[in-house]
């Protein structure tokens, strides 16, 4: 019987990351990353500016001796920008070989949305929403999922 | 072809040891070449080499390599019969030997990468072999002199065996020992201390593996001639691990067991193998191979991450070091011992550093070795002639930076080769020596590494240059204010390139832009001085440690910023308002002992939101790198701190930061981050 439980917990684990989301949201907004990039979740640390960063680049944290840099993902989204709090967040996601932090206003919580996964309206493309893969419905709650590979790209670009 | 993954362990290994002779070899072969012989000594170490690479490929299973390797081999072994073949070859053999190393070393460096070796070497090996059939066919009763001896060369083994003193010991090793092979040539090296001369039967046993059959089967043969008594040999053979029995020979049966062997062997390769190897070969060779591994004992080769590992290690243990001694709790305590220990500790630490930092040292002979090779194969291809002087190549420099400044250094070298040093007729036209001159110097001054390639040449033309800097549009001021030094300090920027004709060596679209970035990565500066028709000097300045630096911490506004110790020439308050000197700009300009120097403010610079901005209040800082000096503005002077010093993330590559005069970042004590300051690009700044 508990080796039957533990069976389907390790294929779980090993699917675990697949199709799983980490879903934060700013403002009354709802947003999904998967899983996979995700190395972990932080409350707000001091943050050192370096000047002359676009003004989304908040600048570095020292998370446990490594020097990352973090985003705001607010300021990325072209939304105001407000004070952190104690629900405020920094996502640690890894992405190709880069460690970058993420400012959230919170976080809601690790859904699975392989299933109820809607493919983007082909319209939302257009209208600017370039970060975003696909819209997730959970709960009545519409949730944005954001490819890491597009919201990096900028960022990923040498010179 | 992908490698049977029970030998992937020894895949380092291999490729560590075929690097390393092949180097070895390129060293042999230049000089060898320059003096137009080869030693005796030079032609076996070749052969040695050779068979080494041949054995070990042979065992991963590259079959091209060891082809390629014996093919080489064949032919210095006629060249170790017969010395004098080698005027009837000798241009050609050098070039086909030389282009054989580097392609071995491609090899070796595609099998690094993936695990393969495939590609074809015919070419070379049909080469080989065709030099090798001149020398042998000019000189057929030479070639059959040795094969008249081949009859003798049963009886040769019993010769040496012969004169007084040798002694004979057949040793038999444990069963199921495996390797028997290496563990012979270790026990060779051993008794190599008791005895004067030494052979063995089968010779050289640690490059063959398939010796090892052999070896079980009939025991191996140690003659030696010992220095002192024959019992001390016995001991020592004794005393050797993994030995099942041993017998002392008498010469009748050593004739006996020797004979029958030797044919064996000489069945594998020619018939005169037997007679050269055995007597020629292995007693000249042994005592060498035995002496270098005694040298070579008090060496281990480590892997470089662990290295790394341990310089990582070493800095936080710095820091931690500094978070202990100056720990909040501690503040305003009077603890007199504690202070004390703690500069003990300090004093630790700071030999720990040195010792590791020193272990990660590397002579830049290896880079300078390299040029050599360049600087042949471009005389020959561009028809000039060019001597090539190292100086100071035992100065050592850390593994990162001596890797990082390879490709930069061959840049140059080629650049001079090719642009600078002009043809033989037109030196003698000049009235200059007709070989060019490139000189190689390296030596440690202060803190720094600093390395010159120098050459005779035609010099920089700063009208050719500011005529071109023109037309590419990098001009940033009007020409005539251009000062010498400044044009050409034009051709490192990027899109700049003077040859008008792209060639094989050089101007392939990478300029002198990318040899100074690459400087720069590992912390170097760059500078030309130059004078027409005297020769160009391109100097480089590399810090000798990148990893931790003395930093005097400054504060601006909220934030923490550091500077290396050895640029900062003095501090000091501004107690007079005449020392302030405004221009026309606004540039505001110090006045210190009748000199001006421009003033930097690095809370405007930066950008950040401070109290202090009055002059009175804070602090000035007169920094130098190269001859250039000026004075930075901060808050507050918070005191002297060891640092180590952290690469921004690879995110933030893109923003140059390093063109704001930050370099990187520390971690300090209490935790928090202090960006570090680096003068030289702040100075650049103005």
């Amino acid at each position: 019987m508990n080796d039957e439980l533990t069976t389907t917990v390790d294929q779980e684990n090993q699917d675990d990351l697949h199709g799983r989301s980490l879903v934060f949201y700013i403002d009354d907004s709802f947003y999904g990353i998967e899983l996979y990039y995700i190395t972990d979740i932080i409350s707000v640390l001091p943050i050192i500016q370096i000047p002359s960063l676009p003004h989304y680049i908040k600048g570095i944290i020292n998370l446990r001796g490594k020097v990352v840099p973090v985003i705001d993902v607010r300021l990325k989204f072209n939304q105001e920008e407000r004070p952190y709090d104690d629900k405020t967040c920094i996502i640690n996601v890894l992405i190709g070989e880069m460690q970058v932090g993420l400012i959230v206003d919170g976080v809601e919580g690790v859904f699975t949305l392989r299933d109820s996964q809607n493919s983007l309206p082909s319209d939302a493309a257009k209208n600017g929403e370039r970060y975003l893969s696909s819209i997730s419905k959970i709960d009545g709650r519409v949730i944005l999922n954001i490819d890491c590979n597009k919201f990096f790209q900028n960022d990923l670009q040498l010179y | 072809m992908a490698i049977d993954p029970s030998m992937e362990p020894m895949l380092e290994t291999f490729i560590y040891e075929s690097n390393t002779l092949l180097e070895q070899l390129d060293e042999i072969l230049l000089e060898s070449e320059k003096s137009k012989s080869l030693s005796e000594d030079h032609v076996n170490e070749i052969f040695r080499i050779m068979h080494t690479i041949k054995g070990s490929s042979a065992m991963m299973e590259f079959n091209g390599i060891s082809t390629l390797a014996h093919a080489i081999e064949d032919v210095f072994f006629i060249l170790r019969e017969s010395p004098e073949k080698l005027s009837c070859v000798s241009e050609a053999l050098f070039d086909v030997v030389l282009e054989a190393s580097d392609f071995l070393k491609s090899e070796i460096e595609s099998v690094q990468e993936t695990s393969e070796a495939n590609r074809d070497a015919s070419a070379m090996i049909a080469e080989l072999k065709r030099l090798a059939a001149i020398m042998r066919g000019e000189t057929q009763d030479a070639a059959a002199a040795p094969a008249a001896a081949a009859p003798k060369a049963e009886e040769a083994p019993a010769v040496p065996a012969a004169p007084e003193g040798w002694r004979q010991v057949k040793v038999f090793f444990e069963e199921g020992c495996q390797m028997e092979n290496i563990r012979a040539f270790m026990l060779m090296s051993q008794l190599n201390d008791w005895c004067d001369e030494l052979d063995s039967v089968p010779p050289h046993p640690e490059s063959d593996a398939s010796l090892c059959s052999e070896i079980i089967k009939n025991g191996f043969l140690v003659k030696f001639k010992p220095s002192g008594s024959v019992e001390d040999v016995l001991k020592a053979i004794e005393a050797a691990v993994n030995i099942k029995n041993y017998e002392l020979l008498e010469e009748e049966t050593a004739k006996a067991t020797a004979s029958p062997e030797q044919p064996a062997k000489a069945a594998g390769q020619t018939s005169t193998t037997a007679a050269a190897a055995a007597p020629v070969a292995a007693s000249s060779n042994a005592t060498p191979a035995g002496g270098g591994n005694k040298a070579k004992q008090s060496l281990i080769s480590v892997n470089q991450t662990k290295l790394d590992q341990l310089m990582d290690l070493v800095g936080e243990l710095v820091t931690t070091e500094s978070m202990v001694v100056g720990n909040s709790d501690l503040k305003g305590l009077q603890l007199d011992n504690f202070q004390k220990s703690a500069r003990e500790l300090r004093k630790l630490t700071d030999e720990l550093q040195d010792v590791v930092m020193s272990m990660r040292m590397v002579p830049l002979n290896g880079v300078f070795q390299r040029m050599n090779r360049i600087v042949r194969d471009m005389c020959k291809k561009l028809d000039k002639q060019v001597d090539l002087v190292t100086e100071g190549g035992d100065t050592e420099v850390d593994k990162t930076i001596n890797e990082a400044i390879g490709d930069p250094i061959m840049h140059m070298v080629r650049n001079s080769m090719d642009h600078a040093i002009e043809s033989p007729e037109e030196r003698i036209a000049l009235g200059k020596p007709e070989s060019g001159k490139i000189t190689l110097a390296a030596k440690n001054v202060g803190g720094e590494i600093v390395i010159t390639v120098a050459d005779d040449g035609c010099g920089l033309n700063p009208e050719k240059l500011l005529k071109k800097a023109r037309e590419n549009g990098l001009l940033t001021k009007p020409e005539s204010e251009y000062t010498d030094k400044e044009a050409f300090g034009l051709i490192m920027l990027p899109g700049f390139s003077t040859n008008q004709e792209v060639t094989e060596f050089s101007g392939r679209g990478v300029g002198m832009d990318v040899v100074r970035k690459n400087i720069e990565k590992v912390g170097g500066t760059l500078s030309i001085d130059s004078a027409k028709d005297v020769g160009t000097t391109f100097t480089i300045k590399i810090p000798l440690t990148l990893a931790i630096v003395d930093g005097m911490e400054l504060a601006v506004g909220d934030g923490i910023y550091t500077l290396a110790i050895t640029s900062i020439k003095q501090s000091f308050k501004v107690t007079d308002d005449r020392q302030v000197i405004v221009d026309t700009d606004g540039t505001e300009m110090i006045m210190m002992r009748g000199e001006c120097y421009p003033l930097l403010r690095l809370h405007r610079l930066f950008n950040i939101p401070t109290k202090v901005t009055d002059l009175h209040d804070g602090i000035i800082m007169q920094i130098e790198s190269g001859d250039k000096v000026a004075c930075i503005f901060a808050d507050e002077l918070l005191g002297e701190q060891q640092v180590v010093v952290k690469p921004f993330p690879a995110f933030l590559n893109k923003y140059e930061l390093k063109k704001l005069g930050l370099s990187g970042c520390t971690i300090l004590g209490d935790g928090s981050i202090s960006l570090i300051l680096d003068a030289n690009s702040l100075l650049d700044l103005q």
